[in-house]
């Protein structure tokens, strides 16, 4: 049951598709900081720090090429 | 042969078992915990993408870049690419159409935008191995096994040392 479950794609519609970005992050974030912080106890505020980072640095991104590519002449 | 050099890791072998399993670099180095979280995590985004994209996502012949970054995540990619093949003779077996048109007969043919996040995931999975591939290579180089020692751990006279520089 396990293995069907990896064999047939699954159908992704264009809007999941943008959303399915937060878990990559989260995925980057986490071995990042796990490699780069000096002592374990501090993981998980400097992780949490870096997801906020990289949300709100795409969304900001997201937002400027939509007004871009809304109000271009 | 002094005791620091006699436990000293070996380099060749903290990257042997960094590439063959993510996070093992770092469990032989004494960073269990950080290696831990570092094969959980790139285990699950892999096969996230793998259970995104189906057996199809890892295809040396189609995506030759992206195999290869799939390849860095060790024995997950191995193992997905011989589910990969193993399809593949299954459909070659079938005969009939082609090998692609089989493909998307057997419903297995990836087609976007699932193949973008599929092999987006599995590829910067693999990408993410090979960062700990290096942080393992840098710290057995370094001779530095374990965690680093806590600051108020350390003697206080070394402590106050530290701090004048």
């Amino acid at each position: 049951m396990i293995s069907a479950l990896f064999y047939n794609p699954v159908m992704v519609s264009f809007h999941s598709e943008l959303l399915l970005l937060l878990p990559l992050c989260a995925a980057v974030g986490l071995v990042y900081k796990a490699v780069r912080v000096e002592r374990l106890s501090q993981l998980p505020l400097e992780y949490v720090k870096l997801l906020a980072y990289m949300a709100f640095g795409l969304a900001a991104l997201c937002v400027l090429l939509w007004v871009i590519h809304t109000y271009w002449p | 042969m002094t005791k620091q050099e006699q436990s000293s890791p070996n380099p060749v072998l903290a990257v042997l078992l960094a590439c063959t399993i993510p996070g093992a670099g770092h469990f032989y180095l004494g960073r269990a915990k950080r290696g831990i979280i570092m094969f959980l995590t790139i285990t699950a985004l892999f096969w996230s993408g793998v259970g995104v994209g189906g057996v199809l996502t890892v295809d040396p012949q189609k995506e030759r870049w992206w195999f290869a970054a799939q390849m860095l995540t060790g024995i997950n990619g191995v193992v997905a690419w011989q589910r990969q093949t193993k399809a593949y003779q299954t459909l070659a077996k079938a005969g009939g159409d082609s090998l692609e048109d089989r493909t998307v007969t057997a419903g297995i043919a990836l087609v976007g935008p699932a193949e973008t996040v599929a092999r987006a995931y599995s590829g910067v999975a693999g990408l993410l191995n090979l960062m700990c591939i290096f942080d393992a290579l840098m710290l057995s180089v370094m001779g530095a096994p374990g965690e680093p020692q806590p600051q108020d751990d350390k003697p206080k006279g070394l402590a106050k040392k530290e701090a004048a520089n």
